[in-house]
């Protein structure tokens, strides 16, 4: 895959208060890619700096082989989907979407067609005449996009772009964004403060907190092997003990030893645990590894939602079978369902 | 609803007492003929509307749509820049320094400032000490500096308001799909002022085409505007049946430029 952009040391501040610090992330062609993390990240920030919507105090963009720092918004040949739609209050949806090709002084048989072809995509037929003020809410977010890939840019920028739509509507607009960045074959940046959107939608997931990449990777790798404990508390739901790496493939926590899968650990070093809600196993009281009292319970549709007191902690654990509250509850762990995260320096101390 | 069911008939009243009955009471005027105050002799016939035809007129006319078109337009170009401007600031207490700057003069007297233009414009003043002598006295040029200096905040403050109003994030949409700055001030920032821009012009427009004090002291009585016919026939010829139909005119005219601004401005937000 060819990298399209590159984004090299960036460094950001506003009034002292560093956005962005020491910042490198390369982002392919082609590509959806997450930008994910908790409002005040930094996410939004970096979006605005390869839109060149913001500017950088140090660093480099540099976009398909060109370095386009410098560069104003205007001279990039990318287009952003914005936050509250930004559309032309005084502009129908046709002219609208072709303000873009109107500046680029594109025939207006040709701009027609465009604008046809981006509604089109966008499921708005025949709505060129509306005012902008007669749409809905998830309409104009369709009209936002459209009058971004009209432009056809090579990277399309998204700023929260569902965050004002229903969940419904938000839950159609991410599978029929993701299908229209396949048959369009354009880069996505898309940012969000959902996680369950960015697992959903992208190839790949940047999880981002204090202006620090925290980790990189599809999906799956994100939500199973968190890389720290920042990563599995946002992403997903977690348990997360201090444990003792015993070895061979063993690992110690709650007195108790597991089997796990992980091998990069020394023997004796003291390692976080992850075990999602959904992996432990409910089982008889003999056959259980941990036993628990259950304190609390919540139906959450598809599952319960228990409270488990093991040793004095509290621990989350998602099962189908109802569990009364107050009553022993046996658990199990399969070996793949344990993760382990390197404890960092600082708290080993 | 309570205070709204209080207040609406109150307004309505002060409507028809100081509003409604003077309207009526000038339009039966206009048809009429009287002897100045002493109505004994009154009459009702189409002449006036005959009068008002008469090219003796004209110049006053003339001089009140010309003189204030001007003003209005020199406001505008002064105003917009001066109103865009403003909103680029990030401070707010500055913003508001500057705006209350530009509305400070208007809290004197507005007759006193009108003297003092009329003094600086005469050929001898303070400024024959920089060997300059204006003497503008009695030109067009006079009155329509007099009124740019007391209309343009009228024409700032409804600009800046549509100004300050307009989504930042829009203005950003526009460079994001390649617009210039000088195309986006074009194709998005101007088009979005426009309310500000038509309520600003009814602002200075009338008021400049209606007054009488300013043309009088600064054309030395040159210079007739509507407002001088208007004067002169209520305070001096006593005609006031040809008096009440300019009246009616110009309320006419007002009313129609006010329908059409409200129009344009549906949020009605603009107008001070």
């Amino acid at each position: 895959m060819k990298k399209l952009i590159e984004l090299h040391h960036i460094n950001k501040s506003f009034d002292d208060q560093v956005i962005l610090d020491d910042f490198n992330l390369y982002i392919n062609e082609n590509e959806f890619i997450t930008l994910v993390g908790p409002s005040g990240c930094g996410k939004t920030t970096l979006l605005r700096i390869i839109g060149g919507l913001e500017s950088v105090d140090e660093g480099q963009v540099i976009f398909d082989g060109k370095d386009i720092t410098k560069l104003e918004p205007n001279e990039r040949t990318i287009n952003t989907v914005f936050q509250k739609y930004a559309l032309f209050p005084h502009l129908n949806v046709y002219e609208n979407i072709a303000f873009g090709l109107r500046l680029k002084k594109v025939n207006e048989k040709e701009i027609e067609e465009l604008v046809k072809w981006s509604l089109k995509l966008v499921n708005l037929n025949n709505y060129e005449d509306r005012k902008i003020d007669s749409l809905s809410g998830g309409q104009q977010q369709r009209v936002a996009i459209a009058r971004a890939i009209v432009n056809k840019p090579k990277v399309l920028l998204l700023d929260e772009p569902l965050g004002a739509l229903d969940l419904k509507l938000r839950q159609n607009m991410q599978y029929e964004l993701k299908e229209l960045q396949k048959k369009l074959h354009i880069t996505f940046i898309f940012v969000t403060h959902d996680q369950e959107e960015a697992l959903s939608m992208s190839d790949t997931v940047v999880v981002m907190n204090s202006g620090l990449i925290q980790q990189i990777g599809t999906p799956e790798d994100i939500y199973n092997e968190p890389k720290n404990r920042f990563v599995a508390n946002f992403i997903g739901e977690s348990n997360i003990i201090r444990g003792k790496y015993l070895g061979d493939k063993l690992v110690e926590f709650e007195n108790v030893v597991f089997e796990c899968v992980d091998t990069n650990f020394e023997k004796d070093e003291i390692c976080d645990v992850v075990i999602r809600p959904e992996d432990f196993d409910v089982v008889s009281l003999d056959k259980a590894k941990l036993i628990g009292i259950v304190t609390d319970k919540v139906f959450k549709g598809v599952h319960y939602e228990l409270c488990v007191d093991i040793n004095g902690k509290e621990y989350i654990v998602h099962t189908y079978e109802e569990a009364e509250i107050n009553s022993q509850l046996g658990l199990a762990i399969d070996p793949f369902e344990i993760h382990l995260m390197k404890v960092p320096q600082i708290e080993k101390a | 609803m309570k205070k709204h069911n209080i207040i609406l008939p109150l307004y309505i009243i002060w409507l028809i007492i100081l509003v409604l009955i003077p309207f009526i009471l000038m339009l039966i005027l206009s048809f009429a003929h009287t002897d100045g105050l002493d109505f004994s002799n009154i009459s009702f016939s189409l002449t006036n509307f005959k009068e008002i035809i008469d090219p003796v007129y004209f110049d006053a006319y003339a001089n009140s749509i010309i003189l204030s078109f001007l003003a209005s337009l020199i406001c505008l170009l002064l105003a917009y820049p001066i109103a865009l401007t403003i909103t680029k600031f990030k401070n707010n207490k500055l913003k508001n320094i500057i705006l209350i700057m530009f509305i400070l003069p208007m809290w004197s007297n507005m007759l006193l400032r009108i003297i003092g233009w009329e003094t600086l414009f005469q050929p001898n003043s303070i400024l024959n000490y920089f060997d300059i002598s204006l003497n503008l006295i009695g030109s067009p040029i006079a009155v329509v500096i007099g009124m740019v200096s007391t209309y343009l905040p009228f024409m700032i403050f409804p600009i800046y308001t549509v100004l300050n109003k307009i989504d930042p994030a829009v203005i950003e949409a526009s460079y994001d799909l390649g617009a210039t700055k000088t195309q986006t001030l074009r194709r998005v920032i101007f088009p979005l002022s426009l309310p500000g821009i038509y309520s600003g012009i009814t602002m200075t427009f009338l008021p400049s085409a209606t007054n009488f004090a300013l043309p009088e002291r600064l054309s030395a009585g040159k210079i007739n505007l509507l407002g001088n016919l208007i004067n002169s026939n209520f305070g001096k010829t006593f005609d006031y049946g040809f008096g009440s139909l300019l009246s009616v005119i110009l309320i006419t005219i007002i009313f129609i430029l006010t329908i059409f601004i409200n129009r344009k401005d549906k949020d009605g937000d603009l107008l001070l």
